[in-house]
């Protein structure tokens, strides 16, 4: 989608591959029966991969990815297929996720609620209203499952040198809830992060370390993590390192 | 109709929404620590498990409404005006208004009708409301056309705004008073008038008694009542605004965006050659203070409608004052 391109959101990509993978493959997300949040929009890419990959969307759909009229656009929309709500702007989807937890409860569903985080979100009010709420001991949300990217990237550098979020094991475990923290490219690490979900009264939160790049060494330290320009070299160096590494 | 000073009763939103709700399992209540003051402590007594106190956390509050309309639920949101529209106005343009979700907003204390001063006075909520995409924006008259409203906006099947009235609701309607969320209310209206008024919420009962003191000074007046400000009316307002000398618009809000201005855009996309003057509040914060204090120093009073009707109509004799109603307790006048 970004070599077609030639620029596009492919740092939120690398970062949360394996998180979201281990979400959707390792069977943790029931299709159809589950709810899926996720809060910030710009990694809706990474979504339109797992899609295609469970066959729900065409590789032709792929490749019109951000272009004008096309079904897969760059931010989240409402128009974004297959999943329960992709929001654009941040701070706002693990309250929706709330919403869709409390609504399973007086359905009396068993449904879990997945919902996916970035860092950078932390530094917007609303998530921590949403944190508490859910953690409260009237509604302590143990079918609530929240993951968080902790790539340290946002559109004006990393998140240390924007301002201090940390220490957020800390902080969400002060806030009530049960806290996991794991590299999030592990894939079994994630795996038994998430298995954890169902086990306890209060809502989960696991904390996943990455990197903006993923571990790609072919793309080069300086470059704009949070929106990715590809030139010809570097598509096919980045290609080539992908197609070895999944060899 | 009924004759000021009106009589008053507590709480017709909150019985009304409950009512509705004992035969909708679909309808929950959310709050934010304002179970009392929005009439919804009956709705947690009777119906706890439907609802849900928030906290003061108004941005969470709207999202999570939104995903519960997303599921199916129809929420009913309830606060004061003033932080369940500035306070969240991105959550409810994403989780609600694009959406186009089941939600109705419900924010207590319209314009100047809070002593708390500009931290409490929804003075420009119906410009923000009515701004937004799929928006509808209700602002009830009296205790009649709230307990209607409450049914309509439950069947309308999208996001509302509706603005309500703390306290005590006036019963200026008589009970076969019929609301509608598509046709204004034309209360009266002539072939050809020298002033048309047009009033919504909490200056009807203002406009009622300016077109008493109008009408004994030989003037026709029309008179139309339009609770629903978004979608505006025009099919009925044109043709009565094209007959008549003056418009006069009365609304307990800025003048900006609200009733006055969709009147205004209204007359401009039809050509409507008549001279429109707007009361209300003047691009200005207010302050603390009675209602009485403040839509007379505001310019929401009966006086300022008489106002705009000799200035509008370029009369030279001295404009009718406007008398001072006595009330007792429990009883409602207009300023």
């Amino acid at each position: 989608m970004v070599a077609i391109q030639g620029f596009g959101y492919l740092g939120q990509a690398l970062s949360s591959a394996e998180i979201v993978a281990t979400m959707f493959g390792g069977g943790f997300v029931r299709r159809g029966q589950d709810k899926f949040v996720m809060s910030p929009g710009h990694y809706v890419i990474v979504l339109y991969a797992v899609a295609a990959e469970l066959g729900l969307l065409s590789r032709e759909e792929l490749a019109n990815y951000g272009k004008d009229a096309a079904l897969l656009e760059a931010i989240g929309t409402e128009r974004t297929p297959l999943f329960d709500l992709v929001c654009g702007s941040l701070g706002q989807g693990l309250s929706g996720a709330v919403g869709f937890a409390l609504s399973a409860r007086l359905k009396k569903s068993d449904a879990r609620t997945y919902a996916f985080l970035s860092d950078g979100e932390m530094e917007e009010g609303q998530v921590w209203e949403a944190a508490m709420f859910a953690a409260h001991n009237k509604h302590r949300m143990g079918q609530l499952t929240v993951v968080i990217d902790a790539n340290n990237s946002q559109v004006d550098g990393t998140v240390t040198f924007v301002t201090t979020i940390e220490p957020l094991v800390d902080k969400w475990r002060s806030f009530g809830w049960r806290v996991e923290e794991v590299d999030g490219h592990d894939v079994s690490a994630l795996q038994a992060a998430f298995a954890k979900g169902p086990a306890a009264p209060e809502p989960l939160v696991i904390i996943a370390r990455t990197e903006i790049l993923g571990r790609m060494k072919s793309i080069p330290s300086t470059a704009d993590g949070h929106f990715i320009k590809l030139d010809k070299d570097l598509e096919r160096a980045v290609l080539k390192e992908l197609e070895a590494a999944l060899a | 109709m009924r004759e000021p000073p009106f009589k008053t009763i507590l709480k017709p939103y909150g019985e009304a929404l409950l009512t509705l709700a004992q035969t909708r399992p679909e309808i929950v209540c959310l709050g934010a620590d304002l179970t009392r003051q929005t009439e919804t402590d009956i709705f947690r007594d009777a119906i706890p498990d439907r609802f849900l106190n928030v906290g003061m956390a108004e941005a969470n509050m709207i999202s999570i409404a939104g995903a519960m309309a997303r599921d199916g639920h129809v929420v009913f949101v309830n606060t004061f005006g003033v932080f369940c529209t500035r306070r969240c106005y991105d959550q409810i343009a994403m989780s609600v208004a694009y959406p186009n979700v089941n939600v109705k907003i419900v924010g207590f204390m319209p314009g100047l009708s809070s002593p708390g001063g500009p931290s409490h006075q929804a003075i420009e909520d119906v410009a923000l409301m009515r701004a937004l995409p799929n928006m509808l924006v209700v602002d009830p008259a009296d205790a009649i056309e709230v307990r209607q409203a409450v049914q309509a906006v439950a069947d309308h099947p999208g996001p509302v705004y509706l603005r309500l009235k703390r306290g005590e609701n006036p019963l200026i309607f008589d009970d076969d008073h019929k609301f509608s969320l598509k046709k204004a209310h034309v209360i009266r209206s002539h072939k050809s008038s020298d002033v048309c008024i047009i009033a919504s919420g909490m200056m009807l009962p203002s406009a009622l008694a300016a077109t008493r003191i109008l009408e004994s000074k030989g003037l026709t007046v029309s008179i139309v009542n339009v609770p629903v400000i978004k979608p505006l009316d025009a099919e009925t307002i044109i043709p009565i605004v094209q007959q008549s000398g003056v418009v006069v618009t009365a609304e307990n809000h800025t003048i900006f965006g609200g009733l006055g201005s969709a009147v205004a855009e209204a007359m401009a996309e039809e050509g409507v050659p008549v001279p429109l003057h707007r009361v209300g509040i003047r691009d200005v914060f207010a302050e603390s203070g009675s209602r009485e204090y403040l839509f007379s120093k505001y310019g929401l009073s009966t006086q300022n409608i008489l106002n705009a009707v000799w200035a509008g109509l370029h009369l030279n004799t001295p404009v009718p004052v406007a008398p001072v109603h006595k009330t007792t307790p429990g009883e409602y006048a207009p300023v």
